[in-house]
């Protein structure tokens, strides 16, 4: 085993005028530390392309997850999928990305444009071998993982984009290839930088998709432990044994709440020195303290961290709120969702009496539900969560 | 002289950030920065009296709606000598 790890972000847009987009991507990991990644193209848009691409990436995930060989989970997808009235065929264009052991990436490829993959921010041209399944050319490689990797897989409405208004051919690959180069190097996660793409496609369409247009993007990267502590113990000879076990973590440190904070400050012998710049935000202000990354205000800071990691899992459209602001809620979220990969809260179950007033939006209950939505969230962007409780 | 105010998550709610606001916006019309030195703080340990706010040692509960007249019957007297 290695330390890397594969951060998988995609992102979709239909068809205009459809409710439902007709590609699909399914992501199963399993436990020896092998995901695979599916990203289907039902034939045309709509109600029928989305089952049909539904069907194609569940039963290839399920399949290749449960270590089943190609051939029969094509075949099986063969046989499966009902076929069009209109047409007379059942098809749903695939790529999978297999990554083993964060070593090896197998990518099989059918129909869909050609997986482009980026090794230090510039295109890798790797070898490709092709197979013929009943009929269907296939296209399969492997590929040693290096840090850095970016796998970028898409629906041919990324390619299309444009085709007859911004371009007469379509948004050609070498073009995309130039856009994600110059992306890649600002150092984003798989999520906004499938983010990019795909928003970049939805221009070049005017805003009106002709196609359902999908990027799913892979990027290798070191982990990167974090450490959060969110409340004060709720027996105070506690507050020793909860700073010392989330001192000695590696990776770095954030503390959010005042009192919290001011624990920690008096654990540390340092001084806790708040700021009083709003930062063009309505949330608290963020203070310093020596040997702590990051301290922010609780309960009204991880509450406006939650509503961006739900975002951030869905629409991604609060991005720029977060991305380039520097309150507390937002430098969180850098850290977070952008920087780590293994995540460790410390969360004290102290009920603070103030808190306990009907007329204010707080809680103790509300702080709990907090912390476990937001590893939730967490864990649905594939980061591992450990949660300890004092 | 230093005033400290509360940024906590109570006093927040309460409106610390008007009175901050308010408080910086006195301080740099009549120039006084090297008169009042405004400051933060997490917590008072007093957050049923929010938002809480020091003056030198000297603890007063304030109000959104209540800061104007703290800055004209509390801050003015003392730095009179100083407003042009």
């Amino acid at each position: 085993m290695n330390n890397l790890c594969a951060d998988i972000g995609y992102k979709s847009i239909n068809h205009v005028g459809e409710q439902l987009c007709g590609d699909h991507v399914e992501i199963v990991e399993q436990s020896d530390h092998s995901t695979v990644i599916v990203l289907a193209d039902g034939l045309g848009s709509g109600v029928k392309a989305s089952i049909l691409s539904t069907l194609t990436s569940k039963i290839i995930s399920t399949m290749m997850a449960a270590g089943l060989p190609l051939e029969e989970c094509v075949s099986t997808i063969a046989a499966t999928l009902p076929v069009c009235s209109v047409r007379g065929v059942a098809y749903s264009t695939f790529t999978i990305l297999h990554i083993i052991n964060n070593e090896t990436a197998e990518i099989i490829q059918y129909d869909n444009p050609r997986v482009i993959v980026l090794r230090d921010n510039q295109n890798f041209d790797y070898p490709t071998t092709e197979m013929n399944l009943d009929g269907k050319k296939i296209l399969k490689s492997t590929v040693r993982l290096q840090e850095g990797d970016i796998f970028i897989a898409m629906s041919d409405g990324c390619p299309h984009a444009g085709i007859g208004t911004a371009y007469n051919f379509g948004w050609k690959r070498e073009d995309i290839i130039d856009f994600m180069e110059t992306m890649s190097v600002t150092g984003l996660t798989a999520k906004n930088l499938s983010t990019l793409l795909v928003d970049e496609c939805d221009k070049l369409y005017g805003q009106k998709p002709g196609d359902d247009a999908t990027a799913c993007i892979v990027k290798i990267r070191k982990r990167q432990p974090m450490n959060l502590l969110f409340g004060p113990p709720s027996n105070r000879d506690d507050c020793d044994r909860m700073m010392s076990l989330f001192f000695s973590k590696e990776g770095k440190h954030i503390i959010c709440g005042g009192t919290t904070s001011s624990i920690a400050a008096k654990y540390l012998g340092k001084p806790l020195i708040p700021t009083l710049s709003y930062e063009k935000s309505d949330i608290p202000p963020v203070a310093s303290l020596e040997g702590v990354d990051l301290v922010t205000e609780g309960v009204i800071t991880v509450n406006r961290v939650l509503e961006y990691a739900k975002d951030y899992l869905g629409d991604n459209e609060m991005y720029s709120h977060w991305n380039f602001r520097r309150d507390g809620a937002s430098l969180i979220c850098q850290l977070l969702f952008e920087e780590a990969t293994d995540i460790n809260f410390y969360v004290g179950r102290a009920i603070n009496p103030a808190h306990q007033n009907p007329d204010l939006p707080i809680n103790f209950n509300i702080k709990m539900n907090l912390v476990g939505e937001l590893s939730d969230c967490l864990r649905q962007m594939g980061k591992r969560i450990k949660v300890s409780y004092f | 002289m230093k005033i400290t105010i509360c940024i906590g998550s109570s006093c927040h709610i309460k409106g610390s950030r008007q009175i901050v606001e308010a408080l910086s916006a006195f301080v740099s019309e009549h120039h006084l920065e090297d008169k009042i030195e405004l400051g933060g703080t997490f917590c008072m340990d007093r957050c049923q009296e929010g938002v809480c706010v020091t003056v030198d040692d000297e603890f007063y509960s304030l109000t959104p709606e209540t800061v104007s007249d703290f800055i004209k019957n509390r801050i003015s007297p003392e730095v009179s000598e100083f407003i042009q």
